[in-house]
């Protein structure tokens, strides 16, 4: 009983230690990973294809509601892809080009003393997506991007989607790169629940554009 | 007599009719444009000029974008992690749409009379076989203090005065286009009027004139 009680005392420091020390803020944490789509962007086919446009998420939760703006949880973006209709030699649907500018503005994701910045170096696929419920039409594209604010190399993909006019409230963006200063990131919203696609997130603002080209 | 008239009148017609639907549609088909423009900070005044950071869609769509992490203009504006991202497409088929955003982080303008640590500007228009429209959604000021004073979500065009120095312009909106063949719209979450009074011969104040303008996160877009 007597060991019992003082092995109870010696425990029970470092346990209350370790919980503490787990939920200590890490200030260059990237979001953990959140799970894969669930129910669309899993059928694709290779068709000629551009999407254009950007603007802004709120994530968490990715809802069409924007965050207080004093919580700075937001994020910005631009984006441009043409995909060209053509499998590679791999098998993926090849793209023509594009670009993609991301701006991460919460301040957890302040990686050396900026906010998180990524900028795309090549897009080297682009698929459109037949198994969502975006009305205009969907892309699953991506290829390589700079973490500016580290200059680490990254592979990415996004999934993007054309709900509509207006693109608020309607159209979806979400994005997942790796390794952005050593870890998963994804802004991503696997709820089925949320309009119009998971596991894109609503924009908050701006617009998406989908179409077919020839 | 008379059947030459109506043979006139249908080889007129003849030429006519299709002259007039043919230039009707080319010139519906080379109407369809895209623009955007973003910038984080503009300083005009009689003894600086600068823009920046300043992106601008380039001629056939795409995407462009230009950033700046720290700003200082003479004395008049600091800001802090800038960034103008412009993206849009026009297409004789399925229509045009451009989407611009100018973000900042901590912002001072004139020494901390206005001041916010976050700026977003978005602006996006669109065209289709469905009309045309914009709109400045996304567009957030946060913890904006002017001259003492906090201001919470100010309304589109909210103005308040700056005694001694003009007036500001909060979440400025201005639209261009019908609506229906195209649609613009501008957004400038802070736009400082400068003034000078204009004094009498007996030194009475006879009104203000401006000498300048400062604007933070401005974003453009249009569609037609």
């Amino acid at each position: 009983m007597f060991r019992l009680r003082n092995l109870a005392l010696l425990t029970a420091p470092v346990g209350i230690a370790l919980v503490a020390w787990s939920c200590e803020r890490q200030p260059n944490a990237v979001a953990p990973s959140i799970g894969t789509p669930l129910a669309h962007f899993f059928q694709f086919e290779c068709t000629p294809f551009k999407i254009t446009g950007g603007g802004r998420i709120d994530y968490p939760p990715g809802t069409a509601d924007k965050n207080p703006p004093s919580t700075h949880i937001y994020e910005t973006f631009g984006a441009h892809v043409i995909a060209s209709g053509q499998v590679g030699d791999n098998g993926q649907c090849l793209a023509d080009k594009g670009s993609l500018e991301w701006v991460d503005h919460r301040p957890d994701f302040r990686i050396n003393g900026r906010p998180l910045n990524l900028h795309s170096i090549e897009i080297t696929f682009a698929e459109r997506a037949t198994d969502t419920d975006c009305s205009d039409g969907a892309g699953h594209w991506g290829g390589t991007l700079e973490v500016k604010n580290t200059g680490e190399t990254a592979d990415f993909e996004v999934f993007d989607c054309d709900n509509g006019e207006p693109g608020v409230g309607h159209d979806g963006f979400g994005i997942r790169a790796f390794p952005v200063n050593g870890q998963l990131y994804e802004v991503l919203c696997p709820d089925e629940s949320l309009p119009p696609a998971e596991p894109s997130c609503t924009l908050t603002g701006g617009n998406r554009q989908f179409h077919p080209t020839h | 007599m008379k059947i030459d008239r109506v043979r006139r009148a249908i080889g007129l017609m003849g030429l006519v009719l299709p002259m007039s639907l043919a230039p009707a549609s080319v010139a519906g088909q080379m109407r369809i444009a895209a623009t955007a423009q973003a910038y984080g900070v503009s300083v005009s005044t009689p003894t600086a000029n600068q823009t920046s950071p300043y992106a601008v869609l380039p001629t056939g769509g795409a995407m462009a974008t230009d950033q700046g992490q720290s700003i200082d203009v003479a004395g008049l504006v600091t800001a802090q992690d800038a960034f103008a991202i412009v993206s849009g497409d026009a297409d004789p088929e399925y229509g045009s749409s451009a989407v611009s955003s100018a973000t900042l982080g901590a912002v001072s303008l004139l020494n901390g009379l206005i001041s916010t640590d976050g700026v977003v500007a978005v602006a996006s228009s669109s065209r289709d076989a469905t009309g045309a429209s914009s709109d400045a959604e996304g567009s957030t000021l946060s913890n904006l203090v002017v001259n003492g004073a906090e201001v919470a979500d100010p309304a589109p065009n909210t103005r308040l005065d700056l005694p001694g120095v003009g007036y500001v312009i909060l979440n400025e909106q201005s639209r261009t286009g019908d609506g229906w063949s195209s649609s613009g719209i501008t957004v400038n979450m802070i736009h400082v009027v400068l003034q000078q009074p204009i004094v009498g011969l007996l030194g009475q104040v006879l009104g203000y004139r401006t000498v300048g303008n400062i604007i933070v996160g401005s974003a453009t877009s249009s569609a037609n």
